[in-house]
């Protein structure tokens, strides 16, 4: 795409405020490329990990959903049930901000998770199946909540290098191309308007120096 | 506190003009590891005002490596200086419990020189890997 020329009142003020203008642009285009780059190692490691995170949540469940089947084939379904409702696990979860390049991402931390506690009085319907069931659930619990920031941050991270992106493309194909075809357009101008100075002046010289000739 | 009694001259010398707007990320004030352990919740606040919180369990693998006057001296985020006409990415470092960190987390000897500890760009990636959020980027021109 051609750059246009940015119609500007000709003097010299404006190009040396041109000249700035695109000293400035340079500079933060330079800078909005790394952050680009940074920001796309960040998403590609944020990548990796979440693809860690998910494989090892799906081996978790696979563990957890055969342990449940277990303690299922053990108790039965319906004393099961009674047990899983009548069951509860207090977990602190903490959430704070965590600023990478710029970009504000959510942090999940767990404080504190309780063990479960049952409200079933009789020591007979529970089991060590049943214990090592909720065990695990637990361990699912905490990796869904790891993959719920991960998942977040990558979805933040590729909006912001969508952005990043913009910014640098209309910096490099619009903003900086366009200035350097308004400061090439005033310094031609100027030099134009120069090289007529010269030659006006060297016709008034050659003026002078007729009338001069002429006077003697 | 460190932090509070002396002047973070390092950030002082990242914000002027334009590359202000684009370091938004970068803490107000840093704290030290020591001050960080015993916060609640611990965080600094941004340039922008936003909140930077730390991970409990990285600021506790951190404590571990250090001794009760490293603690002290290391201030955090370390700040990580990205600039794009070098290759490397430079660590300014006050005490030497920055290299400390960092050469524990690369898991090789890194050198001081002139208060800075050089680093590639493949090796960021490990650090950051290891230390999510002690560490902050700090982009200059």
């Amino acid at each position: 795409m051609a750059a246009k020329v940015e119609l500007t009142r000709p003097t010299k003020i404006e190009l040396a405020r041109l000249k700035r203008r695109h000293k400035l642009a340079a500079r933060i285009q330079k800078i909005v490329k790394d952050r680009l780059s940074i920001l796309i190692m960040e998403f590609l490691q944020t990548v990796k990990e979440c693809a860690t995170v998910k494989e090892r949540q799906l081996s978790e469940f696979r563990e957890a959903y055969k342990a449940l089947s277990l303690a299922s084939g053990y108790h039965g379904s319906v004393p099961l049930e009674k047990e899983l409702l009548m069951s509860e696990m207090a977990i602190q979860l903490s959430s704070g901000m965590r600023n990478v390049a710029g970009v504000r991402m959510p942090l999940f931390e767990i404080d504190t998770a309780d063990p479960v506690r049952s409200a079933v009085k009789d020591r007979t319907e529970t089991s060590s199946l049943l214990d090592h069931s909720t065990e695990l659930a637990r361990k699912c619990l905490e990796t869904i909540i790891e993959l719920a920031e991960l998942e977040n941050s990558l979805e933040l991270l590729g909006r912001e290098i969508n952005k990043v992106k913009r910014v640098n493309n209309a910096l490099e194909y619009i903003v900086i191309p366009s200035l350097d075809v308004t400061i090439k357009y005033l310094t031609m101008k100027f030099e134009e308007r120069d090289r007529e100075e010269v030659s006006r002046l060297k016709y008034v010289k050659l003026l002078i120096e007729k009338k001069e000739a002429y006077a003697f | 506190m460190p932090s509070k009694t002396s002047p973070d001259k390092i950030i002082e010398g990242y914000l002027f003009d334009d590359v202000r707007v684009m370091n938004a990320q970068i803490p107000r004030e840093r704290k030290s590891l020591e001050e960080l352990l015993h916060e609640e919740r611990p965080h600094v606040l941004c340039m922008d005002g936003s909140p930077h919180h730390f991970r409990k369990r990285e600021l506790d693998n951190l404590s571990r490596m250090m001794t009760d006057e490293e603690r002290h001296d290391l201030l955090l985020p370390i700040l990580m200086e990205v600039a794009s006409d070098r290759v490397e990415v430079i660590i300014r470092t006050r005490s030497g419990a920055d290299a400390k960190v960092i050469s524990a987390v690369l898991n090789m000897p890194v050198t001081v020189q002139d208060n800075k500890i050089t680093i590639f760009r493949p090796q960021l990636q490990v650090i950051r890997k290891t230390l999510k959020t002690t560490t902050q980027y700090v982009f200059f021109t």
